[in-house]
């Protein structure tokens, strides 16, 4: 696999990372130990409130309500820009007015076939 | 939101210290409901507010990186490597195993796409291109073949059914007296 080559929807795994087997530089391994440090003290923080005698009731997870309340307010910080706006247009506006003159035309079409008498109705099982 | 609100006000009439208006003009609040350390903040410029986002989330400094600031409303929340739940180690021994996630671990933008039932971002078998080539070329070739064969349609040649006893004469109520006309159900092709 040395000609394995990533992709959107797949990506390099750790055993094909070369940083893994090549970087030894103090700077990588500081880092990784930081990160490590960080994790334990969540690790920690989780541990003791899931194994309190005391606790009844749920372990609320902030990093949970940070990314519910992220999510639920996408226009605290929204600023109208030309990209967004033209977001917005092509996803809002568009189909909106576009997919109604589309059926309209269509079913109008059908209408005066029909009053005309030349429409083909190929699988139509009564006639 | 509006309920623990409305609950508060009334507590506040009924226990406060002083007269009910005086008790919700004092300017004090409850302690519960969101706090700053739960709230999106706005996009982070200057240096100590990124140190403060990147501790609010639990992330070092410079592993902290926001969304490029276009309007699109990330505000400050941390831009994590797009990569999905299923490319995690399943034998760590995380605290929500189904979720492949610890406690207190920031989530990703799309968590809520990248679980191990959704998007998986998985490093394929095969490259990716190859994956593609080999998928569409049978689509392609397939599709050719069958524009082909309705192009060039060809099927077993027919003829109408041929019946013995000149035509089935005395069946069909012919005359037995009679004599029928000679039916011939053959072409001569040396002629």
């Amino acid at each position: 696999m040395a000609d394995y080559r990533e992709a959107p929807l797949a990506s390099r795994p750790k055993t094909l990372d070369p940083n893994e087997y090549f970087n030894l530089s103090k700077e990588y391994r500081r880092a990784e130990e930081d990160r490590a440090a960080i994790r334990a003290s969540l690790k920690m923080q989780y541990q003791t409130q899931l194994n309190n005698p005391h606790r009844k009731a749920l372990i609320e997870d902030p990093a949970l309500t940070r990314w519910v309340h992220a999510r639920a307010n996408p226009y605290l910080y929204f600023k109208p820009t030309f990209k967004t706006s033209l977001v917005g247009l092509l996803f809002g506006v568009v189909p909106l007015f576009g997919l109604y003159y589309i059926f309209k035309a269509h079913r109008d079409r059908k209408e005066a076939q029909i009053k005309a008498g030349t429409l083909d109705r190929k699988f139509s099982l009564s006639s | 939101m509006a309920g623990v609100g409305f609950r508060r006000w009334a507590q506040a009439l009924s226990k406060g210290k002083g007269s009910g208006i005086s008790a919700l003009l004092s300017g004090s609040r409850a302690a519960s409901g969101s706090s700053k350390d739960t709230v999106l903040g706005p996009p982070p410029k200057s240096p100590e507010e990124m140190a403060a986002a990147a501790k609010k989330y639990n992330l070092r400094l410079e592993d902290y990186a926001p969304y490029p600031d276009k309007g699109e409303g990330f505000g400050d929340y941390p831009k994590l490597p797009d990569r999905s739940q299923a490319e995690r180690d399943p034998w760590y021994k995380w605290d929500h195993p189904d979720l492949r996630r610890n406690w207190g671990e920031p989530m990703h933008w799309d968590f809520d796409m990248y679980i191990r039932n959704r998007v998986d971002t998985s490093p394929s078998p095969v490259p990716w291109s190859t994956m593609c080539k080999q998928l569409f070329g049978f689509i392609g070739f397939m599709l050719f073949m069958f524009y082909l064969g309705e192009t060039f349609r060809s099927y077993q040649p027919v003829a109408p059914k041929q019946y013995p006893y000149k035509n089935l004469y005395l069946e069909k109520g012919g005359d037995p007296e009679k004599q029928p006309e000679e039916v011939k159900n053959y072409r001569n092709l040396m002629t």
